[in-house]
């Protein structure tokens, strides 16, 4: 059979499936298998960089907060910290321990809603709705801390804006003890289920030579043994008090495949390691300041005043997050880029993609957790030409391990 | 190898043609307080190649963040920001290479051959600021869409910017 | 008005015309056990052809702004739109852009605003209501 083409409109994003951040994948098909991968990210995007040439450091920090929903902490901490290292701002240890709190909130809230993306995409609704329904849990948490349940709204520059008092302490520890019950649960669902096991081991594989040159980053990079994880190479906030190291499927199963299995065992895996710091956080919290500067307005004049340039970085859920400012004595930054994980990741697509079967597309280009919004600040795919759609897709892998549980006699 | 380490192998390459590096030393405080280490420094875009080259060697595979560029009047500015020895902890050095090229002549080469993983910032260089990546293997459009405007680049600050496409979201107006 | 009044089950179809998310995930959150909104009946389709409730969220980009009012004609009459979040609203964080011609309510017209960066799901719960009544309100006329 000659090549065929089908381009279709494939939703991908840490959305319900129904729900559409599209983006365009253009596949070569033959057969049942992919030969061809390219992605069209032709979009809309917002210009948030180009906004923030016209606003001061302080509104910035809200509009890096848009930037994305889920990782909302993780934009404006990396602002922050490239502002604060222009300034020589420095922020109180208390705060350095509510940021990382928050960060590490934010970690398994992502994980546990990609979980549950990752589930449906294989055919697993009721594991879904397990995990959704788990991560209600964490935005109890995060809303008794910041006030809300996406827009955290918790990073200033030169710290935090609200304390965790002792009231709140014991109700986080115990989500943290809920989630490590829960954490059997979901390894038995997601690791050692024999029908999961099929679906995703050897599936989608990224070289570790791919993971190097593409600069992949976060989980789908650690999957396949390149350990980069900010915490751990460049340590900040209250990570350079605790060994946090990178989670690489050695350290879980013993060897390293990096197929979607192994995305799958990382993630898992940093959710148990974020309650473990999240603990360790609260125990050792330091007293003190939770801001540099409490006067809005004198942190406003002192920052009109900054000339420099400054990087911040911040390992996201999905990996590294990158700001670069740069101030000329003006209200406004004179520069300012964006890095989100997801930018890193595109091109880790195209060998993950290549020689897969047509079914197995939907999980391999959820595992690197697309965050569309993070990654050109907007997103959109024309309607065009399409053979496939999201929907036969999702029907295709949905059969496809109903075939699988046939042929396991399960 | 320490940041120093690397500065001066590169200055060994490049001699001449690297000017204005520093070496940034950060400290984050908490309970302790560790200092990282982060490398500024220009090139000339005909050396920008060879230095890379030579990180890859003093390093394989360095990472590349992003590539970061203005425009200050009369020349682009890129900033290619790389780290190398990730994967340790507090290993890690973040080398920070200048470029600036002329408006009038806005080219550098492309460094995919050398790290595949530059492609997204290379081309959004391209579409973003007008400059001309010599060598690119993909230099469609990445962000924005077909129908923007051709010769348009949002983050020019001259002629070439966006100005006349900006709207006022809040004046509303009916369907 | 209860949902017992409500003669039939709310099909929805959901458009992001390039918001960051914060919105979608807590319509998703609508969805999922502890809210959910399926036993009121309400469902999401894939294609607007079926739908009688347009959820947008986002500020509209350029690129979306065709794509928005192609997904509007092809829903049958009687449809309601309904915008989540501020920046459908208004333009929110993002009003001076170079490359958003939103809020929503210049390209579309607009029956609901669930106002909120994002709206909690209880909120969109309650723009879903009113937007059924708007829709059996319609539904009548016809």
């Amino acid at each position: 059979m000659s090549g065929e083409d089908f381009s279709f409109e494939f939703s991908v994003g840490p959305l319900h499936p129904a729900l559409k951040e599209p983006v365009r994948l253009d596949m070569k098909i033959e057969g049942e298998m992919v030969t061809g991968v390219d992605f069209e990210l032709s979009q809309a995007h917002r210009g948030i960089e180009w906004m923030g040439s016209r606003r001061n450091p302080v509104q910035i920090v809200g509009l890096a907060e848009k930037v994305c929903g889920i990782c909302n902490i993780c934009h404006s901490t990396a602002f922050c910290r490239a502002v604060e290292s222009i300034g020589g701002i420095e922020v109180p240890p208390r705060a350095q321990y509510i940021r990382t709190i928050t960060a590490e909130l934010e970690r398994i809230h992502s994980h546990m809603l990609w979980a549950g993306i990752a589930a449906h995409e294989l055919g697993f609704d009721s594991a879904m709705h397990y995990t959704w329904r788990a991560r209600e849990k964490v935005l109890d948490v995060i809303e008794l801390i910041t006030g809300n349940r996406i827009s955290k709204a918790m990073i200033a520059i030169g710290g935090v804006k609200r304390d965790i008092t002792k009231e709140q302490a014991p109700k986080i520890m115990e989500a943290m003890e809920f989630y490590r019950g829960c954490f059997g649960r979901l390894k038995r669902i997601m690791l050692t289920d024999p029908v999961m096991k099929t679906r995703t081991r050897d599936v989608g594989i990224l070289t570790r030579k791919d993971a190097l040159e593409t600069c992949a980053v976060g989980p789908t990079a650690r999957a396949s043994g390149v350990a980069k994880d900010v915490r751990q190479d460049e340590p900040y906030a209250a990570y350079q008090d605790l060994d946090v190291r990178a989670v690489t499927p050695k350290d879980i199963n013993g060897e390293i495949r990096g197929d979607v299995y192994d995305r799958i065992a990382v993630r898992l895996y940093e959710v148990a390691q974020s309650a473990d710091i999240i603990e360790q956080c609260l125990k050792g919290m330091p007293e003190g300041k939770i801001v540099h500067e409490e006067s809005m307005p004198k942190l406003l004049a002192d920052l009109k005043k900054l000339s420099g340039e400054g990087i911040g970085r911040h390992e996201a859920p999905r990996g590294e997050v990158f700001h670069y400012v740069k101030m000329t004595g003006e209200e406004s930054p004179f520069s300012w880029k964006i890095k989100a994980p997801t930018y890193s990741n595109l091109l880790s697509w195209v060998p993950m993609l290549m020689g897969a079967q047509i079914a197995d597309i939907p999980i391999i280009a959820a595992s690197i957790d697309p965050c569309m919004s993070c990654a050109n600040r907007a997103v959109a795919a024309d309607g065009g030409r399409k053979a496939l759609d999201k929907e036969a897709l999702h029907r295709l892998s949905v059969r496809k391990t109903l075939e699988v549980r046939r042929r396991l006699g399960l | 190898m320490k940041a120093e380490g690397i500065l001066n192998a590169l200055r060994k390459k490049l001699g001449k043609r690297m000017k204005d590096a520093k070496i940034e030393k950060r400290a984050d405080r908490a309970r302790t307080s560790n200092v990282m280490s982060r490398i500024w420094l220009t090139v000339e875009a005909g050396a920008l190649k060879e230095a890379v080259r030579h990180l890859c060697k003093i390093y394989p595979n360095p990472h590349i963040s992003v590539i970061s560029g203005h425009d200050l009047g009369r020349s682009l500015e890129l900033i290619y920001h790389f780290s190398v020895n990730y994967g340790r902890r507090f290993g890690e050095v973040s080398v920070s290479m200048r470029v600036d090229v002329p408006k009038k002549d806005p080219v550098v080469p492309t460094i995919t051959d050398l790290i595949p993983g530059a492609l997204i910032s290379e081309r959004e260089m391209q579409e973003m600021l007008g400059v001309k990546v010599d060598g690119i293997p993909d230099p469609r459009r990445l962000f924005l869409h077909p129908g923007f405007p051709r010769g348009v680049y949002p983050w020019r600050r001259d002629e070439k910017g966006p100005g006349r496409l900006v709207r006022d979201l809040n004046k509303g107006g009916k369907a | 008005m209860s949902t017992a009044d409500l003669s039939r089950a709310l099909w929805v179809f959901h458009m992001n015309t390039g918001s960051c998310n914060g919105c979608d995930i807590e319509i998703m959150a609508a969805l999922t056990p502890r809210y959910d909104v399926e036993r009121f009946g309400m469902k999401l389709v894939g294609t607007p052809r079926h739908a009688d409730l347009l959820l947008v969220t986002g500020p509209v980009t350029r690129d979306m702004e065709a794509k928005a009012k192609r997904v509007y004609a092809q829903m049958p009459d009687p449809k309601v739109v309904m915008v989540i979040g501020n920046c459908g609203s208004t333009g929110g964080a993002f009003h001076d852009s170079y490359n958003l011609v939103g809020p929503v309510d210049r390209i579309l017209p607009v029956d609901v605003y669930v106002p909120g960066c994002p709206p909690r799901p209880e909120a969109v719960i309650d723009g879903v209501v009113k937007a059924w009544k708007k829709l059996e309100e319609k539904g009548v006329k016809i």
